[in-house]
């Protein structure tokens, strides 16, 4: 760990001769990749190298459905739901006894409680909106669901993050387990989760663990390693212990971050509500599906609302504590603080009482048209936004021309170029990013592409990737910075950002395809739409991290505010913006995975496979499925060695 | 790392833990009461909660329902507790995301109720989950199975590990096809058959962005069976086969299609709500002969014919006999006419009743045909 200075600018006759040279060497680099690229194109996997994954893992899933109920471990295996449904089944008798009064009443006093009246108010009117939008009981189910998985996620996550925050080999090993958690699409593991734990609640459960549970592993582990040394040297110093310097310590300190761990984990659960109210578990997940099938906007977006409130008021009382006068605890309350839980609970035991005694038990008939507004917008648009749009024509045009000039090109080159070439280009890419070590991992996992037999799948999916990425990327880092330096801003952003990475993408799936036409622009807009809120708190959270004796000694010695941004504080940000980048990749990943629902195909319809027809295709699935991994660890490695190469830290050697 | 001394030091001393640190000694004493007054009020709030249990799993299977047919009106009504005469174990039904399958589930929830005294749960959920929660017992029958899309799972489950037995067929046939709107027949009636497809002008109609210069195929959702690669390619059509992934995108593009008036071919099935707002006309592709029979079951490739007719059946859990022999005899005989069926899914899809309604009004007007399930 070295004192961050900011970096001095290096000598700079050094700069511009090395800089030639660089330029000399990628040109050249170019013209040999053209010229093999020429020369080698239609050069197809050998089939020697297919591993037969399909069929191994068909045939793995075939022992399954032909030994559950027989097999003791999948017998103890299957309690384990069984237990998972017992906590969900009381969680949600909590929640009917309480009624929708003494529901509300504990959101806003646990609001009240850690984050003060403005976002008690706020989470209670979420939560009262839920009933609004007139799914009130179905959404009670999904909010038992969500708190049995995201406490469980917690649970595990946690303890994760602290191992992997605290040794550097831990987080070596835990991160290819997170990247497949967080990247496997859930329809491969979806159905084997239906048959090792059952069907609804428990497989929802913990279909939604596995994919809930990295954000909560690796926050917690930034948070500890962005604890400053010094303060660890102090307690240290002091005599702590490893477990007090921990306690003490680094935790408290983390504690923001790992909070935000806590919000991430909130948010991704409740992503994946829709996809699992497919294996019956009841919920409100299901109305958007109804809607979806029946084509009635009103419906899906009553019910998708219904999620988005409830999951913005579960996110404001976890983690309100952020929207404190910078960062700092209300001090006043911490004497009273016991008081006040008994108050509260007090308030939440009458609240539930009150709506028995006056026989109010159920949410009253008020209602909201959210639904019916959004319906209204989604018309509108596809009456006026598809043709006829002054300059660029209308989505209808967009598409066509996304297609055609976009997404066809550059998918024609990776799947037209010999596949060793594409595995020596990405070795060559990770080599220069940060040596031998990143281009063997690459080369390898291009490999075990090609093994899966899937390649011209990977290559569909890698193009679309890539220009999600650049759109969402060069979209979030600048709405991440303004909103970083402008409270309002991120105030004003907030409900978009939360609704757009808690809508189920199913809700706007299907408005975007009506849009852009089935294919593989819709997949393109909507990882957009679901990546661009990670990226964008990320970036404004490594901002405001940034501490500001750096800021004010640039400023004191007379940086203008363009200078302080760019030599500091972006400099200082850098890690936290390039997971916010990192995060962006996995998640148009992840959707662009999703996008098979929608016409994307490529490696996102084959995973669809383990689902749609399990006793056919799940080896496919899997194959698919593994393939995603594979391309996310390729896609992640380099984006994290460009983050650490241009670290101010680096810079200096 | 970044962080600079005084940074590390102001986060120090702003650190709730520490601050908190002092006031913990002034009010420990509050504190434990308190706590133990919390912990006691929880308990009791929790102890409610378990005494309400029966109640609520009612309720869960009461909501699903409802989010399976997407009724709108508010659920959460408390459980609809069965006729006291309950005799046999309770059962669930799967409710798979189309109405035909809401409406067959309802009847039968109705007749199990009333005339047999069995608690019945309908467990909404997709319809491959389903064969899963049949093979465990999660579930103990699935009323309406479209043969084509699970054959593998017929032979998986029925065939090789006897956890699920056929129930027998259930009455109304389906059929899987390729449609077009009608209005694209109106302008080329050539296009009533699949040779009209031939032309590459005509073919060129349907050119999409994804599609290029050939004429776009859209199948809909990979659950289906699909021939159609193999049929474009046997009988030589210039069609690219494009999938659009699911049901859902798969109806919004026949919408868009409608409204745009642009030709559009594909993949759909009959019956389907879609069906009585959009006109559609099914492609004549040549019919269904032995030898394509053969070549669908050895999956050969050389599929050249229309789709076979699906007769639509029953499944049940192997174990449902000796659970509950009454209802596993009326499930078995438990039979509708594709009208009767239709005549129900319209009371849903057209009046906009809940399936439970359909259901209830429809058993109570025919009690001739239900009497004979239960004979």
């Amino acid at each position: 760990m070295t004192q961050a200075v900011p970096a001095l600018p290096a000598p700079a006759t050094t700069a511009i001769s090395r800089r030639t040279l660089v330029r000399l060497g990628a040109g050249a680099a170019a013209i040999v990749a053209i010229v093999m690229y020429k020369i080698t194109r239609g050069q197809d996997v050998p089939t020697w190298l297919d591993l037969h994954v399909q069929r191994h893992a068909q045939g793995a899933y075939h022992w399954i459905t032909q030994n559950t109920g027989r097999n003791l471990v999948l017998d103890a295996i299957k309690s384990i739901g069984t237990g998972i449904t017992w906590c969900v089944k009381r969680a949600l008798s909590l929640l009917r006894v309480l009624h929708w009064t003494g529901v509300i009443a504990l959101v806003f006093a646990i609001g009240y409680m850690r984050a003060g009246l403005r976002t008690a108010v706020f989470a209670a009117a979420a939560i009262f909106a839920v009933g609004l939008c007139g799914y009130w009981d179905l959404t009670m189910i999904t909010l038992s669901i969500m708190t049995v998985a995201v406490a469980l996620a917690m649970l595990i996550g946690v303890p994760l993050g602290i191992w992997s925050g605290l040794s550097d080999g831990a987080e070596r090993r835990l991160r290819p387990i997170l990247d497949t958690a967080q990247v496997m699409p859930a329809y491969v593991y979806l159905i084997p989760c239906v048959a090792f734990f059952g069907i609804g609640i428990p497989a929802a459960v913990v279909a939604t663990l596995i994919y809930s549970v990295p954000p909560a592993v690796r926050l917690t582990s930034l948070g500890l390693r962005q604890v400053p040394v010094v303060s660890t040297e102090v307690g240290r110093s002091f005599g702590s212990t490893g477990p007090q310097l921990l306690g003490k310590v680094q935790l408290p300190l983390a504690r923001r971050t790992v909070l935000l761990g806590l919000n991430q984990v909130i948010m991704m659960a409740f992503g994946i509500v829709v996809i699992a109210s497919q294996i019956g578990t009841g919920d409100v997940g299901g109305v958007v599906l109804a809607g979806l099938q029946k084509l009635d906007a009103k419906l899906a977006f009553s019910g998708g609302f219904s999620i988005v409130f409830a999951a913005i008021a579960l996110d404001r009382i976890t983690t309100g504590e952020r929207a404190l006068r910078h960062g700092r605890p209300v001090t006043v309350w911490i004497v009273d603080r016991r008081r006040m839980w008994a108050a509260g609970l007090g308030v939440v035991v009458v609240a539930a009482l009150g709506a028995k005694v006056l026989s109010v038990q159920d949410f009253p008939s008020w209602r909201v048209g959210l639904g019916s507004w959004a319906k209204s917008a989604i018309d509108w648009l596809n009456k006026h936004a598809r043709h006829g749009v002054p300059l660029i024509g209308g989505t209808d045009s967009i598409n066509t021309f996304f297609v055609r000039d976009v997404l066809n090109p550059i998918r024609g080159v990776l799947q037209s170029a010999a596949w060793w070439l594409v595995v020596v280009f990405f070795a060559v890419i990770g080599w220069i990013s940060k040596g031998w070590r990143l281009a063997l991992l690459c080369a390898l996992a291009l490999i075990g592409i090609a093994a899966m037999n899937n390649w011209d799948l990977a290559m569909d999916t890698l193009s679309q990737v890539l220009v999600a990425v650049v759109i969402s990327v060069s979209l979030a880092i600048p709405i991440g910075i303004w909103s970083g330096r402008s409270r309002w801003l991120e105030t004003a952003l907030r409900p978009f950002l939360d609704t757009a990475q808690v809508l189920p993408q199913f809700v706007y799936l299907v408005p975007v395809v009506f849009l852009f036409n089935v294919g593989r622009t819709p997949g393109v807009i909507a990882a957009v739409i679901y990546a661009l809120p990670p990226g964008i708190r990320l970036v404004s959270l490594g901002l405001k991290e940034v501490p500001y004796a750096p800021r004010e000694a640039a400023i004191s010695f007379g940086a203008t505010p363009r200078q302080e941004l760019l030599k500091v504080q972006l400099p200082l940000a850098f890690k936290a913006i390039m997971l916010g980048i990192n995060q962006v990749i996995l998640m148009v990943l992840a959707t662009v995975i999703i996008a098979g629902l929608i016409g994307g195909g490529a490696l996102g319809l084959e995973a669809l496979g383990g689902f749609t027809k399990p006793n056919l295709k799940m080896g496919d699935g899997v194959a698919a499925g593994v393939s995603i991994v594979l391309l996310a660890m390729i896609l992640d490695r380099l984006t994290q060695a460009w983050g650490n190469r241009s670290a101010p830290e680096n810079r200096k050697s | 790392m970044g962080k600079q001394v005084g940074a590390g030091e102001s986060q120090i001393v702003n650190s709730p833990r520490i601050l908190g640190a002092k006031g913990e000694n002034m009010s420990t004493r509050i504190r434990t009461s308190v706590r133990f007054a919390a912990t006691a009020v929880a308990l009791a709030v929790v102890a409610v909660a378990c005494g309400d249990d029966s109640k609520s799993s009612d309720a869960t299977g009461a909501a699903g329902t409802q989010a399976a047919t997407g009724g709108t009106t508010a659920p959460a009504p408390a459980g609809t507790n069965p006729a006291a005469a309950a005799s046999g174990a309770g059962i669930k039904l799967a409710v798979n995301p189309w109405t035909g399958s809401a409406v067959n589930a309802n009847v039968a929830k109705v007749v199990l109720e009333s005339k047999l005294g069995t608690p019945t749960e309908l467990v909404a959920l997709d319809e491959n989950a389903a064969w899963v929660g049949l093979d465990a017992g999660d579930l103990d029958a699935n009323l309406e199975i479209w043969p084509s899309g699970h054959a593998a799972d017929h032979k998986t489950y029925i065939e090789e590990k006897k956890s699920v037995v056929d129930l027998g067929l259930l009455g109304p046939s389906a059929k899987i096809g390729w449609y077009v709107p009608s209005f694209v027949i109106d302008q080329h009636p050539e296009l009533k058959t699949w040779e009209g497809f031939k032309d590459t002008t005509l073919a060129k109609l349907f050119a999409t962005a994804e599609s290029g210069d050939q004429g776009q195929f859209l199948m809909g959702d990979p659950s289906y069976v699909t021939y159609d690669e193999q049929i474009i390619k046997n009988l030589n059509l210039p069609l690219k086969y494009t999938v659009a992934g699911s049901e859902a995108a798969l109806i919004t593009a026949i919408q868009q299609a409608e409204t745009d008036q642009k030709p559009l071919l594909l993949q759909f099935w009959q019956p389907h709500w879609l069906q009585s707002k959009v006109k559609l006309t099914q492609v004549e592709l040549p019919s269904v002969t032995d030898v394509c029979l053969a070549s669908a079951a050895a999956a050969d490739g050389k599929y050249a014919c229309d789709y076979p007719v699906d007769e639509l059946y029953k499944a049940a859990n192997a174990g449902l006999e000796a659970k509950n022999k009454a209802a596993f005899d009326f499930l078995s005989k438990f039979q509708l006419t594709t009208d009767q069926q239709n005549e129900i899914a319209a009371m849903v899809d057209s009046d906009g009743q809940t399936p439970d309604a359909a259901a209830k009004a429809w058993v109570d007007a025919n009690p001739d045909i239900v009497n004979a399930w239960l004979g």
